[in-house]
């Protein structure tokens, strides 16, 4: 008899030990089982507050009943599970414990959110004079603090090292107003709206996939103004699945310094104004097509006028697997005294990839960058035509770190050597 | 010998009907729709998988003039976020966060969603919030909450998309 007991514990317990196998967890990773204990520090410190809550409570109201959640009337939609429509029993604790949740996650105004983004750099070229070393990338604060339900702050300030100290600078400042998804209209300085890149990746290299921008779109570069002063509207456009939307701006332009906007006052009586199209389109969820326009009056120098007109497209996929980002802008400048006019082209094509091996970590990309400007165009002295090609990776060591290596190699100038780069860069937020 | 053999026969029997009967309640508990809940005042009752997808990427971030979207997305781990990742954002965890970085210091949005801890937080939290919007397990929803048609279906109906 205490045999036959013991064969049907022992099958009983073959049994559990199938059963407990029957939905096998997916195997634990170091990152989920900290995942987990995270969890479980924050829910149990959450249980404390709540009980604290509740004391206070049941203290204050002393027999008082619980107020209802809310008032509101409740529009009821049928769930066909079955499960769904079961009433679930609701202690007063739960109630009290959402009241402090919902007083948790009241907007507070203004509520001001910090992020710090920097990069540590090394560059080895072959090219003549050159000098390889690490230097430090810019350090960069952005600011985001909403006002009111309608009204929102950006800022972003960078510190760029120089060989006497460093530059600190106003990257972006814009107070928004949000009358609805499809007009929000802001003041103060932007990222100019022209193709892509410059109003997607801002400064802070852990941003953008690669070490460096393209060249057309550099800060500091002359070739697109990356900055703008002024006042942009912009939204969605009701188009259904086409996903359309606009950035519409005035401003200041560039000053008298081309590769600077005009911050502290236009250089000349004339605004510019730019214009963006872009459309998302829902049925092929990652596809961004953009199409830009600028106009502007340069006065580089006093009595000298230069019109510009900048016309962009892009074209860009924006899930890893694979990443697509390609631009084109066509940069017209005319003298206004002699008519002449010149026309540059740039443009740049970048493919990468998010590895699916070793949690995603790995992702390897590739650039092809061309700038052709002619030879006796009087306002963009400083740019010169560029073929270039740029192959490395980016290694996420954490998912606010990561680590870059690239191989460049190009040419600068018309019949000049190529040069051949090996750059390092790691970028990280906090 | 032979009575024991009786009886592991019988015992082994037993199991496998325990089994066969407690296979489909494991699988039940992996098929379970994970419904959209909004406020109650929230004017919508029917959104496609697009447009959900819009309202979590913050690409659309008001209901109507007065109603701003107010996004509610259960922590790291849970069922509902998975699902949420896998079908909405099509993105991984590190993915995700790197993505509301980007979109706040773009100032394309103002907040990221907020996370909550519980299904019972969701429900909670989305009739109180107006504007709230949040996924919770169909099992878990609370009777009274606005559940939202996505592509026409409600969860357990054939071909509802979140699960």
């Amino acid at each position: 008899m205490g045999s036959r007991w013991l064969l049907l514990l022992l099958f009983s317990l073959t049994t559990s030990a199938l059963l407990a196998q029957s939905s096998p967890p997916s195997a634990p990773t170091e990152l989920t089982v900290q995942s987990l204990l995270d969890r479980i520090q924050r829910l149990e410190s959450r249980i404390n507050q709540l009980e604290d809550h509740e004391r206070k409570q049941e203290a204050a109201l002393a027999g008082t009943p619980a107020a209802p959640v809310t008032t509101q009337a409740v529009v009821t939609a049928p769930v066909p599970a079955p499960a769904a429509t079961q009433a679930r029993a609701e202690s007063p604790a739960e109630e009290h414990a959402s009241m402090g949740e919902i007083r948790d996650t009241e907007r507070r105004f203004p509520s001001l959110q910090i992020r710090g983004f920097g990069d540590v750099d090394f560059s080895a070229t072959d090219q003549k004079g050159s000098v390889s070393g690490f230097n430090l990338g810019q350090f960069v604060l952005h600011f985001a603090s909403p006002l009111s339900e309608k009204v929102s702050y950006f800022g972003e300030v960078s510190f760029t090292a120089q060989p006497t100290g460093y530059d600190l600078s106003v990257e972006r400042t814009i107070i928004r107003y949000d009358y609805n998804d499809y007009f929000k209209l802001s003041f103060g300085k932007y990222h100019t709206p022209i193709g892509y890149w410059n109003a997607a990746f801002h400064h802070g290299a852990w941003l953008q996939t690669t070490i460096a921008r393209p060249e057309m779109i550099k800060f500091g570069g002359t070739f697109i103004p990356t900055h703008f002063v002024g006042v942009e509207a912009e939204g969605n456009i009701p188009s259904g699945g086409l996903g359309l939307g606009y950035n519409v701006g005035l401003g200041n332009g560039r000053s008298s310094l081309l590769s600077k906007s005009g911050d502290s006052g236009d250089s000349n009586d004339n605004r510019s104004w730019v214009a963006n199209l872009y459309a998302r389109p829902a049925r092929f969820y990652g596809l961004q097509l953009g199409a830009s326009v600028y106009r502007d009056k340069l006065t580089p120098l006093p009595g000298k006028n230069f019109g510009e007109w900048i016309t962009a497209a892009d074209v860009v996929w924006t899930k890893e697997k694979p990443e697509f980002l390609a631009e084109y802008a066509n940069v017209h400048h005319r003298d206004e005294l002699t008519a002449n006019t010149w026309d540059s082209q740039a443009f740049y094509v970048q493919l990468a990839y998010r590895l699916p091996w070793q949690q995603s970590k790995w992702k390897p990309y590739y650039r092809f960058e061309y700038i052709h400007k002619p030879e006796n165009d009087p306002t963009l002295v400083d740019v010169l035509d560029l073929s270039g090609s740029t192959l490395g990776v980016r290694y996420d060591i954490t998912n606010y770190a990561a680590f870059k290596g690239e191989y460049r190699n190009s040419r600068h100038g018309v019949n000049e050597p190529r040069v051949n780069g090996a750059f390092f860069q790691t970028a990280f937020t906090f | 010998m032979t009575t024991h053999w009786k009886i592991a026969s019988r015992a082994f029997a037993s199991s496998c009907l325990c089994l066969a009967l407690l296979q489909p309640v494991a699988a039940q508990r992996h098929d379970v729709d994970v419904a959209v809940v909004v406020h109650p005042d929230t004017p919508i009752s029917n959104l496609s998988l697009s447009d959900v997808r819009k309202v979590f990427l913050g690409d659309r971030q008001y209901w109507s003039t007065n109603i701003p979207v107010v996004l509610l997305i259960r922590a790291p781990v849970a069922r509902e976020r998975d699902v949420v990742l896998k079908i909405i954002y099509q993105m991984s965890e590190s993915q995700f966060k790197q993505y509301w970085i980007a979109k706040i210091f773009r100032a394309e949005a103002a907040t990221a969603p907020k996370v909550v801890y519980s299904n019972d937080m969701a429900n909670q939290l989305v009739t109180a919030i107006p504007g709230a919007i949040a996924f919770i397990d169909s099992k878990d929803v609370k009777p009274g909450s606005k559940v939202v048609r996505v592509d026409g279906r409600l969860p357990g109906e054939a071909g509802y998309p979140l699960r």
